[in-house]
């Protein structure tokens, strides 16, 4: 009974609280630009418009058009279980959970690019290329970040490799992890949210074509996944497992806050990049993730 | 084939090797009247020869040190190490590790769809298998596990990298099967460092993921040919820029292809995830150790990653431009589904993609009596009885321990104090626990929950009223089928960072002047390593030979000529000799 009350809790957590962050994130963004701003619970009056909407589709695309975001969704959330939070813990941990976690946003991703792949569409080609070639950068970068982890811990479970705190390495992973977080989510110095002009966009491109529940689908699927790789990186970062329950709670809101707030700001105060210099920022976050792979082994206890 | 793998004597290996090396001949040219099928075949001959070359003199050494051809455990024999060479480049051959694999994308391409589902499946892990039967066999020299792991790192990465250059969904599909046995080999060589470290525990892991993988390639390599068989069948056509919106008329073989898509890609719940998962958690485990072995592993690691996300970028593409979007040509809009016959054993092999992800835990005893057999738990004078499999059994490997558990009581008990006596390998006994038991749950899991949403949200997108209309093209009025990605723009991102190795001949004629003539954009990805490496080699080869060659032309009095030389010039030597 209590097993099923605390995946409830968790559940619902992931699922109400993820759409406040791009929320926040319009925030900050219009209080930097000097305006007003969409409310912070807009994505929530958005996805309730959108689940009672009817849905246009292709002729081209098949029923698979419309189930894969579901598909998407589901991989984004089953990632989100795995992810332990702060004093919660995991919905579930076992030796290798990382790995299984990786690969569920590759399945994400998968269901992502074949649905939009459905429409025959130019620009879903454009976005579909762009995400799954920037995508083998940000893999490479991840997997080091992980093993960094790892080694610091000696552990592949993610319940205790995000407890112990990382020492010098930290500052390297964070800024890694942090990139990752912006090339992932699709944020600005890589795509932008925003824009409308569909030649520069990634993944808004490759969901032109869905309407009504399924683009709900889609849109709250990646707004659990800027929060679960905020998560990944305030934990990654911070020694919480070593505080107090209560503190650890709080620490991991303020660091999700902080986290978004900078994603806010980062998309005030930079930019988008021309596509050819986002390779090189991708091998940047790599690098600095395999640095802090080498401190990580160089430093921790032998 | 299957005599290659009873008989446990040298010589009849090599004949059985040779039998099965030319039937795969005659299965590759059974459309003999096409040019490119014979070069195909011919060209596989050859380098499968090449391969029998090496194991003639590997048997042959072998027999000469061992005094017999009788095969069998020898680990004792530190002598006979160097010989690992040897068969690592005959089975290599075999296998399609990367710089051998000059033979395998034409005749994967070129062979009837099922003989290619045949050879990728089955036939190429025989050199798999070969390498890991006289591994375990025979002594293998220290950097073995190095060179293995460093061989099948670069597999796996420059082999997907062909792959998505590639038009032809065959040669896709060929070059696909070079990654898939560089992750074997990864696998492979970890277990051989692990042996050369005696730190055995994430050595086995690596070893049963990538026996594992041996079994799902075959299996989702297998469905994903049979698929482009079928597509072939109906379309009449490898190229993909030429298809487009198969799913409408051929729904069974876009459904099934893009299930193995999603296997061969290694995405849960199928099976591929779990032997890459397994392989992952022993290079993890390596690099954890902190030993020196850990140098190998993090870049194999990252690269295993890398190769994921180029396998899901080509699959993405090959499924996209086959089956998805609209019709590029009047042949694909007129395709049609592939019968009874062909779509059943799609169907089995889907099945068992599915069963071996859903339920990994069905195999592990079988994963364990074969990585035991390879590596007998060194508790003394095992190695010496006559047969591999005996030895598991005997190493006393459980085949009731709890699946999920690598038999985590022996290696505890047998491994554990060589760990105990090294610090640096921290816990390692407890990590040798692989909750495979957990990860089939969580699979289940998920395929459970993706059925449930996928129903949910068809069932309230069907209440809310489901309407069709033209793709939506930002605004641009008369959207059509030339429009769209072909597989060429699609790959052209990634695969320019591949450049260097890929080399793709490009033919360009832009559109200038005021009545300008038709614009040409062409582009191929030749096959590197044979065009650019080997046939020059070759020809240097041949032109050597063409002037010796010369020397024979057929004149009698000059070959006589050459007789009386040849006398005169041993007389010489001869006279020489005794001069002092």
């Amino acid at each position: 009974m209590k097993l099923l009350l605390d995946l409830i809790l968790r559940i619902d957590c992931w699922l109400l609280l993820a759409p406040l962050l791009p929320g926040i994130i319009n925030k900050v963004k219009a209080w930097v630009a000097g305006r007003r701003g969409p409310p912070v619970l807009q994505l929530y009056y958005d996805l309730a418009r959108l689940w009672k909407k009817g849905v246009v589709m292709s002729t081209l695309a098949s029923p698979a058009f419309v189930i894969l975001p579901a598909l998407t969704w589901v991989a984004l959330l089953s990632a989100a279980m795995l992810m332990p939070l702060g004093p919660l813990g995991a919905g579930l941990t076992f030796r290798g959970d990382a790995l299984v976690l990786l690969y569920l946003l590759a399945l994400g991703r998968f269901c992502t690019v074949w649905a939009a792949m459905e429409t025959g569409s130019a620009f879903e080609g454009m976005g579909t290329v762009r995400e799954v070639s920037y995508a083998v950068l940000a893999e490479a970068a991840l997997i080091a970040a992980v093993l960094s982890l790892s080694v610091q811990s000696g552990s592949i479970a993610l319940a205790t490799m995000l407890g112990p705190p990382l020492g010098a390495g930290a500052v390297l992973l964070a800024a890694g992890l942090f990139i990752i977080l912006l090339a992932e989510n699709c944020r600005v110095p890589f795509d932008d949210p925003n824009t409308h002009l569909e030649l520069a966009m990634i993944h808004e491109a490759m969901v032109l074509d869905h309407s009504g529940p399924p683009l709900a689908a889609i849109l709250h699927g990646a707004s659990m996944k800027l929060l679960l790789f905020a998560v990944l990186l305030v934990q990654a970062v911070l020694p919480i497992g070593q505080l107090q329950p209560l503190a650890a709670a709080a620490v991991l809101a303020a660091g999700v806050l902080g986290v978004t707030v900078a994603v806010g700001l980062v998309e005030s105060l930079w930019a988008r990049f021309a596509f050819r210099r986002v390779p090189l920022l991708l091998t940047t976050a790599f690098l600095l993730c395999l640095f802090a792979l080498l401190v990580a082994w160089k430093g921790g206890p032998a | 084939m299957l005599l290659v793998l009873t008989v446990s004597n040298g010589l009849h290996f090599l004949v059985a090797w040779e039998v099965f090396a030319v039937c795969g001949y005659f299965l590759i040219t059974l459309d003999g009247n096409k040019r490119a099928v014979r070069t195909a075949g011919w060209l596989y001959l050859a380098t499968s020869h090449a391969g029998t070359l090496c194991l003639c003199v590997f048997f042959g050494l072998l027999a000469v040190k061992t005094g017999g051809w009788e095969l069998g455990p020898l680990r004792g024999d530190a002598s006979l190490a160097p010989l690992f060479w040897l068969a690592l480049a005959g089975f290599g051959i075999k296998a399609g590790i990367f710089p051998l694999h000059i033979w395998l994308p034409s005749a994967h391409a070129n062979a009837p769809s099922h003989v290619s589902a045949l050879m990728s499946g089955v036939a190429i892990k025989m050199g798999v298998y070969g390498i890991v039967r006289f591994s375990g066999w025979l002594p293998v020299p220290a950097a073995a596990g190095w060179v293995v792991m460093a061989l099948g790192a670069t597999s796996a990465l420059l082999g997907i990298a062909f792959a998505l250059a590639q038009n032809d969904f065959k040669r896709l599909l060929a070059y696909c099967s070079v990654e898939n046995i560089g992750i074997i080999m990864i696998g492979i060589g970890g277990a051989l460092l692990a042996r050369s470290h005696g730190d055995a525990a994430w050595g086995r892991l690596a070893l049963a993921g990538a026996l594992l993988h041996v079994w799902n390639h075959g299996a989702f390599k297998a469905l994903l040919f049979f698929g482009a068989g079928s597509v072939l069948h109906a379309t009449g056509t490898r190229e993909m820029s030429r298809l487009g919106g198969l799913w409408q008329r051929m729904p069974w073989t876009a459904g099934l292809f893009a299930l193995g898509a999603v296997a061969v890609v290694g995405l849960p719940p199928l099976n591929g995830f779990v032997s890459e998962w397994l392989i992952y958690l022993g290079l993890f485990d390596a690099v954890a150790g902190k030993q020196a072995s850990a140098w190998v592993a993090m870049p194999a690691a990252i690269l295993l990653g890398l190769a994921g996300a180029l396998a899901l970028a080509t699959f993405a593409k090959a499924g996209a431009m086959i089956f998805l979007g609209a019709a590029r040509t009047k042949s694909a809009a007129l395709a049609h589904e592939c019968g009874n016959w062909m779509r059943g054993p799609m169907l089995a092999l889907a099945g068992i993609c599915l069963g071996l992800g859903l339920v990994p835990t069905l195999v592990w005893p079988a994963l364990t009596s074969a990585a035991g057999a390879w590596q007998p738990v060194q508790s003394g004078g095992l190695s010496d009885c006559g047969n591999g499999e005996a030895d598991g059994q005997r190493a006393g490997y459980p085949h009731h321990s709890g699946p999920g558990i690598v038999p985590a009581a022996v290696i505890g008990l047998t491994i554990g104090e060589t760990h105990a006596a090294k610090p640096s390998a921290g816990g390692a006994p407890a990590m040798a626990e692989v909750p495979l038991a957990t990860l089939g749950w969580v699979q289940l899991g998920l395929a459970g929950l993706m059925a449930a949403a996928g129903t949910l949200l068809w069932r309230k997108v069907m209440a809310n009223n489901l309407r069709r209309g033209p793709t939506w093209d930002c605004g641009y009025a008369a959207p059509a089928a030339r429009m769209q990605y072909t597989s060429g723009s699609f790959a052209g991102l990634a695969s320019a960072w591949f450049s260097w190795i890929l080399r793709p001949l490009r033919t360009m004629r832009r559109v200038h002047g005021h009545f300008p003539a038709e614009a040409i954009y062409q582009e191929r990805v030749p096959e590197t390593v044979l065009d650019m490496v080997i046939l020059p080699l070759a020809a240097r080869g041949m032109q050597v030979s063409a002037a010796v060659r010369r020397l024979q032309h057929g004149h009698l009095s000059f070959y006589i000529l050459y007789v009386v030389v040849a006398l005169a010039a041993l007389a010489s030597l001869v006279l020489l000799e005794n001069v002092p």
